[in-house]
């Protein structure tokens, strides 16, 4: 490729498409005279011996370069939620469907890790709650295990009603606080 | 033969309390420098991991620490993802030392510095990069790479 015996090292920086589809995202390039900021994709810059300047690349030459980079990346780690039946570690039916997508998204991976942590509504104080959280959490951790999973790639926790995905008075029973919130990467 | 079959016991007992001592420091929190940071996702070709001064092979499950140093050969690649769930992968001839990284999974804050010496490394960010600007860096040896997020890719190449 561009193995050029002799010159002094180079860098390359490119920022690429978002892979998660969300927007495009940004990079800073410093080289402790200049800071050059890239934030389109395909956008580039070089080094070398100090200095660092915005390039033109092409499209197809950046794909060339980084082909093989991109080729080993790994499945990206994707995120669940399901939510519960009020006070009860027991999924809403339509939560149960949800379930199968999470454990079909573990199953394409050939090693994996996931994490679970529970959260609860509002209702009720906060020791039961804790509880609660820590309890939804371990059900899915287990229905996981019955349907086949390492148990010990399987991490749990439970955050009781101090982290709330839809902020609430005390005491009020809300649907989407009632939640596990899944990492599987 | 009565004070010989104590003392035996007594040292059977006084070792067993080592024994027990060293399993239950074994079990307590590890310091963070040795806990995993990541894990090995994929493989193809020639890679490794230098640990300590001793190089192994990369295996898909391998679990990867804080100074550890990822290398591929010339037909290699490895993909990595890191437990704020940033995402590595590397093309071949590729050297790239993780020589810091902090993160806590209650407020999902961290810090990260990764120290590519030579190859290709395609970058998806996670928590760490989002936490704060300049949360995550990447230094190459002729510039330091400071990433918001959250796709990019790095090229070193040429001689020392």
């Amino acid at each position: 490729m561009l193995l050029l015996t002799g010159c002094p090292r180079q860098a390359l920086f490119v920022v690429l498409p978002n892979a998660e589809g969300g927007g495009v995202g940004a990079i800073t390039v410093e080289d402790g005279k200049t800071v050059t900021t890239l934030d389109q994709p395909y956008a580039t810059a070089e080094s070398r011996a100090g200095s660092t300047a915005p390039s033109e690349e092409t499209q197809g030459n950046i794909s060339v370069i980084f082909r093989s980079a991109i080729a080993a990346r790994p499945i990206l780690p994707h995120h669940f939620r399901l939510y519960f039946i009020l006070g009860s570690d027991k999924l809403t039916p339509e939560s149960q469907a949800a379930y199968r997508a999470v454990f079909d998204d573990v199953k394409q991976r050939p090693v994996y890790e996931i994490e679970v942590i529970g959260f609860t509504d509002t209702l009720g104080d906060l020791p039961s709650n804790e509880a609660l959280s820590l309890a939804r959490a371990a059900a899915i951790r287990d229905a996981l295990v019955r349907d086949g999973l390492d148990r010990q790639a399987i991490s749990i926790a439970g955050r009781g009603k101090r982290d709330l995905l839809v902020p609430t008075a005390d005491q009020t029973p809300e649907l989407r606080n009632r939640r596990v919130e899944i990492t599987v990467r | 033969m009565g004070l010989a079959l104590w003392l035996a016991a007594a040292l059977f007992i006084a070792m067993a309390g080592v024994l027990t001592a060293g399993v239950a420091s074994a079990t307590e929190a590890p310091p963070i420098t040795q806990m995993a940071i990541g894990q090995i996702k994929k493989v193809t070709g020639q890679a490794a991991i230098l640990r300590s001064g001793e190089r192994r092979p990369a295996n898909v499950g391998d679990m990867l620490f804080v100074k550890d140093i990822i290398e591929t050969g010339s037909d290699g690649g490895i993909g990595i993802t890191f437990i704020d769930n940033t995402v590595f992968s590397a093309g071949p001839s590729s050297q790239i030392a993780i020589d810091e990284f902090l993160f806590d999974s209650n407020d999902f804050r961290g810090a990260m510095l990764a120290k590519m010496r030579q190859g290709t490394l395609a970058v998806v960010s996670g928590d760490i990069a989002r936490s704060s600007p300049g949360a995550m860096k990447i230094t190459t040896p002729t510039a330091q790479l400071g990433v918001r997020g959250t796709t990019f890719a790095v090229q070193v190449y040429g001689d020392r």
